[in-house]
């Protein structure tokens, strides 16, 4: 058999039905395309979520009790934790550091939030800034006021660059330097001094009366000192606090996307469930409507593997067709809301390569297995039988 | 050593409470070069005997010997491998697929035996040339009459040059005029290349034209006789 000259012929078949075929490759079509855009939106979040761990993981998090690696809701720790925890053997430094969002009214946004950082700039403080290379200027340094350290999303929707004045909660912020793309969450971030942000904290606050506060610590450790290790010392020995080490770091942030890639799979579950049964549905009906076909086949020399190939074929074609058209619609649906919301400098969703092929790899898979059962029925119908019938 | 051999054939199909003795021990011997028909009542196991002799079937009992080689103890594939290399068939109703052209369906038989497509067109189209088609070789049966349609089944069955050709009441859908056409090409494709057919038809009129009439009553061979074909007559050329 030339394999080269069965697509044509199947084609064909699976046109003498349109409607029908059509359906079913909406069908695809439909899971497809929710998958698609699903995949979209994962991608991005890993993507957020492998920069968050970077940031997140070259050092100890102290946070409030009950807190986790983002804060405690409207818990702070006081300021004297710093010198606390810096009495604890194998801590070279604490940095205090206090956020707050950019906007009044942030957090209805989509896409990363956008956050303004107040990092103390003594001691360890400009380490930690140095998570990741800068595109232009310098860190912040000890003794900067009323300077302004900006993620890249940030620099693009202030239009501003090194040594612009940029003007964050009605104060006036000068640039002294811009992070590379991360493609995370510090793009979004603007990095100042502990006292800008505590006074622009203070402003926004005007009732709360603690005097000296932090949303959370990072402590940095000796070298040589084990953080994990370091993280439980910390923990017994300082009171009211959670000390998040980079490990608890990393689980914290691989369950959001744990949680997230379960949804995925979850539907992707639904539209292979739905998808296949459809397909199954309609090869069954085109086998029985071919039963003739298949039985003259037979009597003129095609043997099970023949048959069996080709509605193999038919079957997986839909899958590819409608995997094709499913993923085509879905990235064209990406990049129509990745423009709708690029004014805020950040894309909602990734296109990656695993986006765009493995919605196709999975729907070619699916049309294949949906169609071994009605394959195998076309290919052990006894030709005798099947030319009896009408 | 004869083309294909019936020994002591038994067919039983057999529900609840019902056994039918479609063939009921039946021997029979087709040679190379005959032109015979099967004739017989309606029930009386031509067909039957026909899907046995073409291995599309298996005998509940007895045995099936094509150009010497017992069929009886062979699976699916070897079967249909055995058909494959020297039995063509032709339907009552043409069976022609739809989707394909005439000469697509008569290439057919050779795409499953792996023939390059050159060889395979060319020798598809020698093959309706032979029935007279040539100039339809890029129809749909559904663009094609019945006669037409029944000769492009003739160039299918033929194309592979199989050592018999079986047919199922060949006219059995055709009017008198093109019944009279079809049979008058066999006769003629079995004079000029000595291709051998058997034929089931309930139609006398096509079976005078064999050389040799076999009747079946009941599953059994009640006459088995040799005759002069009725000379070719119907002097109806095809149109094209």
């Amino acid at each position: 058999m030339e394999r080269g000259e069965m697509p044509r012929f199947i084609l064909r078949n699976m046109w003498r039905r349109k409607g029908r075929t059509l359906l079913t490759i909406i069908g695809i079509v439909v899971g497809i395309f929710a998958f698609t855009v699903l995949s979209g939106l994962s991608a991005r979040l890993n993507q957020q979520l492998g920069g968050a761990k970077k940031f997140y993981t070259n050092h100890i998090t102290v946070v409030p009790t009950g807190g986790n690696l983002f804060g405690a809701a409207g818990k702070y720790l006081s300021l004297s934790k710093v010198a606390e925890i810096e009495a604890v053997p194998g801590v070279r430094g604490a940095v205090a550091s206090i956020g707050l969002p950019l906007d009044l009214q942030s957090g209805a946004g989509s896409g990363t939030p956008e956050i303004i950082v107040g990092t103390e700039l003594s001691g360890g403080g400009p380490e930690l800034l140095a998570f990741t290379a800068l595109q232009s200027g310098r860190l912040l340094q000890d003794g900067d006021r009323g300077k302004v350290l900006l993620g890249l999303n940030l620099a693009n929707k202030f239009n501003a660059g090194v040594s612009d004045t940029v003007q964050m909660r009605g104060v006036d912020f000068q640039v002294v330097g811009i992070y590379k793309a991360t493609l995370t969450a510090p793009d979004s971030f603007a990095f100042v001094s502990y006292q800008d942000g505590l006074d622009l904290f203070r402003a926004a606050n005007p009732y709360f009366q603690v005097a000296d506060i932090a949303g959370s610590i990072d402590v940095l450790a000796q070298p040589g000192v084990d953080s994990e290790q370091l993280s439980v010392t910390i923990q017994n020995q300082v009171s009211d606090i959670k000390a998040i080490s980079p490990n608890d770091a990393v689980k914290q942030i691989s369950q959001f996307s744990l949680i997230f890639n379960a949804i995925l799979i979850g539907i992707s579950l639904v539209a292979l469930l739905v998808g296949g049964l459809s397909i199954i549905n309609t090869m069954i009906m085109s086998v029985s409507e071919r039963t003739r076909e298949i039985g003259l086949k037979k009597a003129i020399g095609a043997d099970t593997r023949s048959v069996l190939g080709e509605y193999l074929l038919e079957s997986a074609l839909i899958g590819v067709l409608g995997g094709l058209i499913g993923m085509g619609l879905g990235v064209a649906l990406i990049a129509v809301l990745n423009t709708a919301v690029k004014t805020n400098g950040a894309n909602v969703f990734t296109i990656s390569r695993s986006v765009i092929l493995t919605p196709v790899i999975f729907a070619t898979f699916l049309g294949t297995l949906a169609g071994i059962f009605p394959a195998l029925r076309a290919a052990r119908l006894k030709p005798v039988e099947a030319l009896r019938e009408d | 050593m004869s083309l294909v051999e019936g020994r002591d054939l038994h067919k039983i199909y057999s529900s609840d409470s019902l056994q039918v003795r479609a063939v009921d021990g039946l021997d029979l011997q087709i040679d190379e070069g005959e032109f015979l028909s099967i004739v017989g009542p309606s029930g009386s196991g031509k067909t039957t005997l026909l899907h046995l002799l073409g291995l599309l079937d298996q005998p509940t009992a007895g045995q099936v010997i094509v150009r010497g080689r017992d069929t009886s103890r062979l699976n699916g594939s070897d079967l249909t491998r055995i058909r494959r290399e020297n039995i063509g068939f032709i339907f009552q109703e043409f069976n022609l697929l739809p989707v394909l052209n005439a000469l697509e369906n008569v290439e057919l038989p050779l795409r499953y035996r792996a023939m390059k497509t050159a060889e395979r067109q060319k020798r598809a189209m020698e093959a309706l040339d032979t029935v007279g088609l040539s100039q339809r070789a890029g129809n749909r049966p559904s663009q094609l009459s019945g006669g037409e349609q029944q000769r492009v089944a003739i160039a299918r069955a033929l194309v592979a040059k199989p050592a018999l050709v079986l047919a199922d009441e060949p006219t059995g859908e055709l009017d008198s005029e093109n019944t009279c056409r079809i049979i008058e090409l066999m006769r003629r494709l079995n004079e000029e290349l000595h291709q051998t057919f058997a034929i089931v038809t309930h139609d006398l009129f096509v079976a005078d034209y064999t050389n040799r009439k076999i009747t079946l009553r009941d599953g059994k061979i009640v006459s088995d006789e040799w005759q002069e074909g009725r000379p070719l007559n119907c002097d109806l050329p095809f149109e094209d």
